[in-house]
Order: C-alpha cells, then sequence, then structure tokens
C-alpha cells in the first residue's frame, strides 16, 4: 500500500489463552494499542486462545469483565478480522461465536504464512 | 543491529527475565545497539525496589539498574501492567493516593504505545516470555 505510514510493522499478536486471564487481556491491550499507532496488525485465536471467541460467555458471574465487549469494538481500531485456527475449534469443538465478531477461520497452512509475513510475532 | 527486548516474565518465577538480562548485556557488550528495553505482564516485576535477594545469589534487580547506569538503556515498564500488579513510582503513588511507592528509579514508566514504537523502530523485537 502506498499511503503507509513509514516504519510501518506487519504485528502479528497470538493469542493462545484460554479467557479471563491476565493473559487474554493485556494481548488485546497490546492489540489495540499498535493499532492505534497505525501498525498493520493481525489477531490470531489458537489453542486454548480460541475460548476467548465461544458463544454464551457470562463473565460478570466470576467478576470479570467482558472480553466479548472488547473484541467487539476492534474494527473501530482498525482491526476488521479476528483470525481463528481452524484445527484448534476443531479440537474443542467449537462451532458458535459470541454475536457481533468478524471471524474468519483459517487452515495451518494460512497460520504458517501469516506467522512468516508477520515481522513481529507476539504470544500471549 | 538495532534489537528491542520484551520481557514478560518476573524474576524467580521463570528463567525469562534472567535470559532476557544476558541477551540485552551480550548485545551491548558486542556493540549492538538496544533502542528500549520494555518490561509487560509480570515482567513489571523487574523494576522493584525492595526485592532483596539472599546476599550469595545473582541480584537480578541491581544487574538491570547497572545495566542501564553503564549503557544509558532506555528501559520501561508498562504503567498499566505496573499499577495492576502493585510496582509504581511516586508520581503514581499520589496519583493513586497510595502511601507508598516501590519502583527503582533506572525505570521510566510509560504506556504500549512505547513498545508499539520499538517495534516500529527497531530491526528485530526479541520476546522473552
Amino acid at each position: 500500500m502506498s499511503n503507509q505510514p513509514k516504519n510501518q510493522k506487519h504485528i502479528l499478536i497470538v493469542n493462545q489463552s484460554a479467557p479471563y486471564s491476565c493473559n487474554a487481556k493485556e494481548a488485546l491491550d497490546l492489540a489495540l494499542a499498535a493499532a492505534t499507532f497505525e501498525q498493520r496488525v493481525s489477531v490470531l485465536f489458537v489453542a486454548d486462545g480460541c475460548y476467548q471467541l465461544l458463544a454464551g460467555q457470562a463473565s460478570a458471574v466470576i467478576d470479570q469483565k467482558s472480553i466479548t465487549k472488547m473484541l467487539q469494538a476492534f474494527p473501530i481500531y482498525g482491526i476488521e478480522e479476528l483470525l481463528v485456527d481452524s484445527r484448534s475449534l476443531k479440537e474443542r469443538n467449537i462451532e458458535n461465536y459470541e454475536d457481533g465478531l468478524n471471524i474468519r477461520e483459517i487452515s495451518t497452512r494460512e497460520v504458517k504464512a501469516l506467522y512468516q509475513s508477520a515481522n513481529s510475532v507476539f504470544r500471549f | 543491529m538495532n534489537f528491542s527486548i520484551l520481557v514478560l516474565g518476573a524474576p524467580f518465577s521463570s528463567q525469562s527475565a534472567y535470559s532476557a538480562y544476558r541477551f540485552t548485556k551480550a548485545a551491548l557488550e558486542s556493540k549492538h545497539q538496544i533502542h528500549r528495553v520494555f518490561f509487560y505482564q509480570d515482567g513489571i516485576h523487574n523494576s522493584s525496589a525492595l526485592a532483596t535477594p539472599p546476599q550469595d545469589e545473582l541480584d537480578l534487580y541491581k544487574a538491570w539498574q547497572e545495566l542501564k547506569q553503564t549503557y544509558s538503556l532506555d528501559m520501561i515498564s508498562c504503567i498499566a501492567a505496573a499499577a495492576r500488579r502493585g510496582v509504581i513510582n511516586n508520581a503514581e503513588a499520589a496519583r493513586h493516593n497510595k502511601a507508598h511507592s516501590n519502583m527503582a528509579e533506572q525505570f521510566e514508566l510509560s504506556g504500549l504505545g512505547q513498545l508499539v514504537e520499538a517495534v516500529a523502530l527497531s530491526e528485530r523485537l526479541i520476546s522473552f516470555g
């Protein structure tokens, strides 16, 4: 893209932790910060990180803020889609997502390509 | 090469922080540049001024502080991660009405933007989690 600001990097944030750990929250904070500073950000959910997207979460029951609400705000920051490793979903039998999330399932091959194209990878 | 370092682990919880220290020191001794060392998540515990390991063990806290003095390192702790975990400087203590502060003066508190900037301006970011 010709309108990329100077020094723009492709940052990949890999979420591999179940929701309501500090890991999940602080990973998403970094994704938003990177997007705010006009970096190209990809957000990928793998392994237990897929549970962050699972439908029917009642975070208030365990006195936590909703991860979903945070994820729903991502398009405002220019992060249009959330990528999910389809194999991780299948292994966990996850079929339904929370509403209002723009999710794209990708194959293991695409996950590898994503890792290769990113300048920096953060795993949480 | 121009590196930035991300430290995600607390001393004594994992080897992350010590490995980060060794890498940073080795890079500097080999005439590489370290743009910034950023402490996030449990990594912020490295900035405690109160930790006092036994005298016959390596004092990693002091080691970071000495590295900063020797090389004028830029060492930043994430302000949100640090406040949440309770390693704060005088200004933050005053802002949150806390009676005490406990962050070593060699560290600075700032936002995640400083980590993003480090990624944008460094050739490599090395994470120690």
